[in-house]
Formats: structure tokens, sequence, C-alpha cells
């Protein structure tokens, strides 16, 4: 039996080739532009990385990589049992310096970002209904433009934050690249399973 | 308003060849629970929204009645029919053996296998205690997939007993909200979100603490009774849960269906009665389960008739789609209606009448 594995092209790309090559698994090349590609005994499927935990839930893949962020506002009933340690980032409250958030907060707040179910949970779960701008990308101009009062996004450096003149309110939560498997795959190809995880973990 | 043509979201509806199938599954499911000496019982579509197990009470599809009372459509059937026998059968002698065969709604985003509106096919051994009975139950389990000619599934074993236990040691009881985190956090096989989950817990019971985090770690100790027994010992319950499972472990072995079978000790499912053997039934090609069950010894006597009991059920809308992955059964339609027309109508339906004495399948054309 062959293992499907979904991963993104997008910047936990290299972070996978690099541990691949480590573990002695062979990894398609990162230029090819097939979206599904043979090597070795796996079969890789190149999809967004939000998809990432959607074919793995569904069991079209067996395993997955993406990052945390992605698991968090998508839901998906998918097993995590390695976090691989690179990709770290962090997911941030970002506000203008003249917000006044970082002292209170208002009653109402409208929120831009790409992660409109970990934004809401965080001001849930402060009692705040706050109102979810959904954008795709570009999120840090919002508050500029008087799109929104805040947003919440991923920080690599704070750059680009600092560069959109944002500052960072508070860190919601630390993330990085995670192995997912799905639930089934997890009994019905349990050697396989268990053989890819046992040649990674040493490796993290 | 014009009607809306489209049905709600999570709705279910199934016509010709679909609906077909599923009543010819259904079909051979029931012969399965009925040659295992089950009798059927028919519970109501809908009860008293407290009759149902408190962790579907967001999911109930509730409503008030003429008297005011807060009814709710079944979300599942084993409280309903733990509360009938503990109810209206009390006089039947125990053990009773009673299969289901019906729709359930719960409120659910719709996405990977779940709708709202879904069918359930399942059966309760009530008085059905230890070994004997766990393993009855789960031979039926595999013989209704065996029945609709699914070859390639696996059931995964756990034992609700070993995370309780380990639950408990560490200073988390089943009253403390925090438990439902670890419970989450371990049924995703997270060590991370295990370890931050445990972090507030007041129990200085390191011992269970480690456990938990291994069992979402180590995929040797959450798949093997062996490493278990020597990773648990500290904790008397959770090895007397291992015993228990490991006999049930070793007859179906023993009778052959070993590989049939695989352990999975982080596996102690989401709703809070289960008191034992706990299982999920898992096809080649379909990303999710097709079925599960658990023992529940505590749930009977709660409602004032204790006795241990035990029950499973399949998803019939799930247990269609693997056999349609595993290309297992191929059903055989009807033959074509055959037309009647008659040289009128009372000719014609005279003719029909014969005809359909004989079993024929007609499509009635007549015209006056």
């Amino acid at each position: 039996m062959t293992l499907t594995l979904a991963l993104s092209k997008g910047r936990l790309l290299t972070g996978a080739s690099a541990l691949f090559a480590r573990a002695g698994i062979p990894f398609p090349p990162q230029d090819t532009r097939r979206l599904i590609v043979e090597e070795g005994s796996l079969r890789f499927l190149f999809v967004k990385d939000m998809d990432v935990p959607v074919y793995v839930e569904y069991g079209v893949a067996d395993l997955g990589i993406c990052g945390s962020d992605v698991l968090l506002e998508a839901g998906s009933d998918v097993l995590v049992p390695l976090d691989l340690g690179y990709g770290r980032c962090r997911m941030v409250l970002a506000a203008p310096p003249s917000s006044g958030l970082a002292d209170s907060w208002p009653t109402t707040l409208r929120v831009a970002t790409k992660y409109s179910n970990i934004a809401r949970g965080f001001f849930e779960a402060r009692g705040l209904a706050a109102e979810m701008v959904k954008l795709q990308g570009s999120v840090e101009i919002a508050p500029g433009l008087g799109l929104a009062d805040c947003i919440v996004d991923m920080v690599e450096t704070g750059r680009t934050l600092r560069e959109n003149g944002l500052e960072v309110i508070e860190e919601i939560v630390q993330t990085s690249a995670r192995l997912v498997v799905n639930r089934a795959s997890d009994h019905v190809k349990r050697g396989e399973v268990a053989a890819l995880l046992e040649r990674l973990k040493p490796l993290l | 308003m014009p009607t809306r043509l489209q049905l709600p979201q999570g709705a279910s509806c199934f016509t010709f060849g679909e609906a077909r199938a599923r009543r010819a599954l259904a079909a051979r499911v029931v012969s399965v629970f009925e040659g295992w000496g089950y009798d059927e019982i028919v519970p109501p579509l809908f009860d008293d929204a407290a009759t149902f197990d408190p962790s579907l009470a967001s999911k109930l599809y509730s409503f008030t009645g003429r008297e005011g009372a807060t009814l709710a459509l079944r979300p599942d059937f084993t409280s309903l029919v733990a509360k009938i026998a503990a109810g209206r059968l009390r006089q039947v002698k125990a053990p009773l053996r009673l299969y289901y065969s019906g729709e359930v709604v719960r409120y659910e985003p719709p996405r990977a296998g779940r709708q709202s509106e879904f069918h359930q096919m399942g059966l309760e051994f009530l008085g059905g205690g230890g070994a004997p009975a766990d393993v009855e139950v789960i031979a039926i389990a595999m013989e209704c997939l065996e029945a609709v000619g699914v070859t390639d599934f696996v059931v995964a074993l756990g034992h609700a007993g070993v995370v309780t236990s380990l639950l408990d040691d560490v200073g988390l009881p089943s009253e403390d909200p925090r438990r439902e985190a670890v419970l989450t956090a371990l049924s995703r096989r997270d060590p991370r979100a295990v370890a931050e989950a445990l972090a507030p817990a007041a129990g200085t019971h390191n011992d269970a603490r480690l456990a938990l985090v291994a069992l979402a770690e180590d995929v040797g100790l959450r798949q093997s009774l062996e490493a278990a027994r020597v990773a648990l010992a500290e904790s008397a319950r959770a090895a007397e849960a291992l015993a228990e499972l490991e006999a049930v472990v070793a007859t179906l072995s023993a009778a052959g269906l070993s590989a049939r079978v695989t352990v999975d000790l982080s596996e102690s499912r989401s709703l809070d009665y289960y008191t034992g053997l706990v299982f999920r039934i898992y096809g080649a090609g379909l990303g999710f389960e097709v079925g599960g069950g658990g023992r529940y010894d505590s749930l009977l006597g709660r409602l004032g008739r204790p006795m241990p009991a035990i029950g499973f059920m399949l998803g019939l809308d799930r247990l269609a789609l693997l056999v349609e992955r595993q290309g297992a059964l191929l059903l055989e339609g009807p033959p074509e209606p055959r037309p009647v027309r008659g040289e009128t109508l009372e000719s014609g339906l005279r003719e029909a009448r014969e005809r359909r004495s004989r079993g024929e399948r007609i499509r009635f054309e007549a015209k006056s």
C-alpha cells in the first residue's frame, strides 16, 4: 500500500524537503509543476495550504504537512502526532499605535484577517463580539485605510507590520509545521504510517 | 414568499438506485442482527431533550411541546433505548438484546461524511457484561461488514478506563471542565496539546501525566498492550482496564480475527458514558469511521435499573459509501417495468391486477 501525502507549495515546502532529505526519503524536486508526483513509495499531492487538512480529513491523502495556523483555522478532524518544528511563526493581534487597543478594548471592534475562525475564537474568549472582515491577503493595509480597527495575522519578523504602521498588541498563538494523519489511515495503513512517523521523529 | 427549491443544509434525500442500495444494505445488516438473536425496537422520533447525552446538548434540534416541555428530535438511539428498557420494559427480564434502524438528527456543519440527518443501524445488549458480551458485539459488527461484502476493514479497540483512570490520577475528575481539553488533544494524538492541557492540573501524580502524553506521542505504546502494561503499571485502575481489553483481544485472536483488530489505547470516544471497551470501525478507502461502539455500564444504573450494557452502531450512509469504494456488493436492481395497456381502462386494470398477482413489475398505461 502506498501512502499519499498532501503538501502546499507555500513557505513550508523547503523545510519539508530538507526534513525528508535528512530522513533519506525521496522527495519531488521543488521546481516541479506537476501537482501529483510519485516518488519512491510515496505519492505527493501539491495543494493550497488551507486545503491540506481537508484532503487529509476526507482520506484522499493519508498524511499532510501544514502550519498549525491552518489547522486551527480549518478545525479539521485529523490526527496531529508530530510537531515538525520548522516554519515557526506567531499569530498576533496588531493595530496602529494610535488605536489605544493596548490599554483598553472598545465594546465593538472590526478585525481584518485571513483567519476569521481563530480571530473570532480569540475575541469570544474575552467576551468581545468582533466583526470579521475576511480578506485573502495584504491584511496589513486595512487599518490605515479605515477598513478595520485592527488585524489578526501571521508574523515572522514583524517587518511588514512596522512598515505599514502597525504594532503587536497581543500574541494569540505560536505556530509551526505539523504532520497530520487521517484517522482511518492511522489504522487501515497502520504499519506504513507508523514507519514514516518513526523515521521522522528522531530528526525533530 | 416563493418556495425555496433547495433542501436545508445537512438534510438528506435519496432516490432511485441510491435509495434502493441503502434499503438492500439495511436489509442485510438487519438479517445479521436478527441472526444473532436480537429483536427490533422502534423508539420514538422525539423525547424530552434531557433524555439525551449532555455531550450532544449543543447539537439538538429542540422545540417546545404544547405542554411547555422542551423536546428534541433524537440525536442517537442509545439513551432512548436505555430509558425505555429502564421504564416501559422494566418487567422484561434482562438480558435484553435490541436492535434499531432509523434516522437521527444532529445540528452539525456538513463535512467529511457528516450530515445533520443520517441513518443509524445498531444494537444494544442490555445486561450483557464482561468479555463474552464484548466479543459478541464485535463479532456482530464484523459480520455486518462481511454481509455487505466489505472485506478490507479494521476494528480499532480501546478501553475508556485507561484514559479516564489516568485523568483521575492526574487530578482532573469527570466534573472538571479542563478534562475535556485533555480528551480533545488526546483524540487528536497531539502530544504538545496534551501536555499544554495538563499543565494547569492540580494533581502531583507525575507518572499519570507522563503516561497521558506518551499515549499521544508514542505510536508503539498506544498500539501495543505489552508496552502499555509496563508503562501503566503504576496505575492500578489503568492496569485493570488493560487486562480487560487484553482478554477481549486474546479471544478475538484465538478465533482467527487478529487481522481485523488493532489496539488504540488513546481511544476513549467522545461521549462521557463509556466505561469499558470502546471501538471504532474503519474501512480501506473511506477516510472516516463507518461505525463504532462501546460499553456503558453505569447509564442504566442512573436510570434506576442497574445492569451492564454494550452497544454499537453503523452509519448507513457511510456504509453505502464504503461499499461503493470497495466495489463490494453488486446490487441488481429490479427488472424494467413492463407496460400494461389493455383495450379499455377496465380490461387494462383487470390485466394489471392479474399480472401483479404473478409478481410481475408493471407500469400502468391503460387509456380510457
